[in-house]
């Protein structure tokens, strides 16, 4: 390989890795979901890509500045956590795990349905911000757009993290997804921390989607189903529970992915991540920042 | 009338999906590698009855049995992790073995038609039915003997000492264990079971298509196959034939007069479902009261 090729490659990873973002904020809303119910939303990522539609929906309706398309998708994905908790696990006996598993399928299907329905399933332009600046830095050349969706997921996880540890109500997240029973005798409501939790995740995977079609440069709702198994993926590479393994095995997720692209072609890409996906669970079934019994 | 016989063509098919699914989901397992056993089937057989010139049966029996050793294979390392774990692990590995197929290519020549699966373009020309003079009604009566066959098979496991012991590790593994049960054995061999079922189903598929490509076998058909028997319910094999009727009958094709509307019914009526009835439409309540149903129809025509 001489050294254009290495520029090259060095380039498309690092692409990778600031796109990798994305994935670091749907394995954080996989994770926050399964540490306070341990049930599986796997509607989350289709929630997302609405959210994101709903924000495109509302730009066409309000003449605005594109940044609103991120304020509104968050403020879409939060609704629509709220709902999906509505409907797909308030009324479902919680003892029964495949029932909530079930009708989170029903509800990505749902959703899924709901956006081709209403975009005759035409793939729509989604409007990406500082798409003109390229910042040179010696031979690579970083785009303006996806650094701000990096900037964009690194704030947001932040914030998170923030919320989590310095709030009472991230105290009471964390009590509950610890022992339920013990923190409903302390007095916390259990179902107005699940509510919430849906409702914050809701937010992050909207602002997840917005990030995405900013990225890509378009929405389609056959991004639901990739985005699905990628942000399982990169919960279970992070490890089950672990917010900076989600962080940091999003990034690894988007920079391998571009490398395989690189190297082996598109179509052989996602090969090459399942089969990490099994090293880790074979070798390090906790995920990179394993705790001693960090098994499911 | 063809198109009612497809149709129960596809039941007959998708109930074997829904069945491989139950035998794992008996032992507490969701498993969403089904799609992908069914795609081993079906490759396997396909290129045995077309490339190889076998007989259809003996070439079922052989992809029945190599998808049964791929999932016990893949079932011990991902038998290793439970809840969202295996779910994960079992997600890739189908999307591992679709994207194998994706990038798949072993053509021969014959005459003038190149046979064999050819990467994204998938595997045409699998016509042993038409060749062998097969009419529909012969498929349709092949494929629900073999269903009835294996749903026998699993009414009867589901009714001996095994099926109490896969019953056993699904309810509480822990439990299960303390009494002597060996648990990785007995999820390894349901995931066998389950592989096994799943590979005859994706051989008779693949014949009756006559064309299958990696695109069919993704994580869409890989919920369809838990969806079966959860929404069935678990209780018994029958709720995993009634959900396949209710699915492939009612809500994909009885609704087709509603055109696109359809499709936001599914999504809908799946999660309203799940709301209703938690553990299956025939879940144990329901079977004990068609027993008693049955039984006090009996007692009176015998009086």
């Amino acid at each position: 390989m001489d050294l254009l090729d290495l520029i090259d490659a060095v380039q498309s990873v690092a692409d990778g890795v600031l796109f990798g973002a994305t994935y670091s904020l749907l394995g954080i809303g996989f994770t926050l979901i399964f540490g306070v119910m341990h049930k599986i939303n796997l509607s989350y990522a289709a929630a997302s890509i609405g959210a994101a539609y709903a924000s495109l929906l509302v730009m066409s309706v309000v003449q605005a500045p594109a940044v609103l398309a991120f304020v509104a998708a968050a403020a879409a994905g939060g609704v629509i956590g709220g709902l999906v908790y509505l409907v797909g696990f308030r009324f479902i006996p919680l003892a029964n795990p495949l029932a909530t598993l079930m009708s989170t399928v029903g509800l990505l299907l749902l959703i899924d349905e709901i956006i081709v329905h209403a975009t005759a399933g035409v793939p729509l332009n989604y409007p990406a911000l500082f798409s003109d600046v390229i910042v040179q830095v010696g031979p690579f050349g970083l785009r303006g757009d996806l650094m701000f969706v990096f900037a964009l997921g690194c704030v947001c996880m932040v914030v998170l993290l923030l919320l989590l540890y310095r709030t009472r109500l991230g105290l009471a997240t964390r009590a509950v997804s610890q022992q339920p029973t013990a923190s409903l005798l302390c007095g916390i409501s259990t179902t107005r921390v699940n509510v919430l939790t849906f409702v914050i995740t809701g937010i992050v995977g909207g602002i997840a989607g917005a990030m995405t079609g900013a990225a890509i440069g378009m929405l389609s709702p056959l991004l639901s189903l990739p985005l699905t198994v990628k942000g399982l993926i990169v919960t279970v590479i992070g490890g089950l529970g672990s917010i900076p393994g989600a962080i940091i095995a999003g990034l690894i997720v988007g920079g391998l992915e571009n490398a395989f692209q690189f190297f082996r072609g598109v179509s052989e890409r996602d090969l090459y991540i399942m089969l990490l996906l099994f090293a880790f669970l074979v070798f390090r079934p906790g995920g990179i920042f394993a705790r001693s019994a960090g098994r499911d | 009338m063809d198109f009612y016989l497809g149709l129960v063509q596809i039941i007959g098919v998708h109930t074997l999906l829904g069945l491989s699914a139950y035998c794992v989901l008996l032992t507490g397992q969701v498993s969403l590698a089904q799609a992908g056993f069914f795609a081993v089937g079906a490759y396997v057989a396909g290129m045995l009855t077309v490339l190889a010139q076998w007989p259809l049966i003996p070439a079922l029996a052989v992809a029945a049995v190599v998808s049964g050793a791929v999932a016990c294979a893949v079932g011990f390392p991902a038998l290793r992790v439970k809840g969202l774990m295996l779910v994960v692990a079992t997600v890739a590995f189908g999307e591992a073995v679709r994207l194998f197929f994706f990038n798949f290519t072993y053509q021969i020549q014959a005459g003038v038609l190149h046979l064999g699966p050819h990467g994204a373009e998938g595997f045409r020309q699998i016509r042993y039915f038409p060749e062998h003079g097969w009419s529909t009604l012969d498929v349709v009566l092949f494929i629900w003997v073999v269903v009835a066959l294996v749903m026998a098979g699993l009414w009867w496991l589901d009714h001996s000492r095994v099926g109490a012991v896969l019953r056993a590790v699904g309810e509480d593994e822990l439990a299960a264990q303390s009494v002597g049960i060996n648990i990785t054995a007995v999820k390894v061999s349901a995931m066998t079971v389950g592989g096994f079922i799943a590979g005859i189903g994706g051989g008779i598929f693949a014949h009756y298509t006559t064309h299958i490509e990696h695109a069919q076998f993704g994580v869409v058909l890989a919920t369809f196959a838990i969806a079966y028997p959860i929404l069935g319910g678990l209780s018994n094999v029958f709720g995993t034939l009634l959900a396949a009727v209710f699915i492939q009958g009612f809500l994909i094709e009885g609704l087709r007069f509603m055109g696109d509307w359809r499709n936001l019914l599914f999504g809908g009526l799946i999660v309203l479902a799940m709301n209703v009835r938690p553990r299956g439409l025939l879940d144990a309540g329901t079977t004990r009261a068609l027993k008693r149903l049955f039984a006090a129809g009996k007692e009176r025509s015998g009086a």
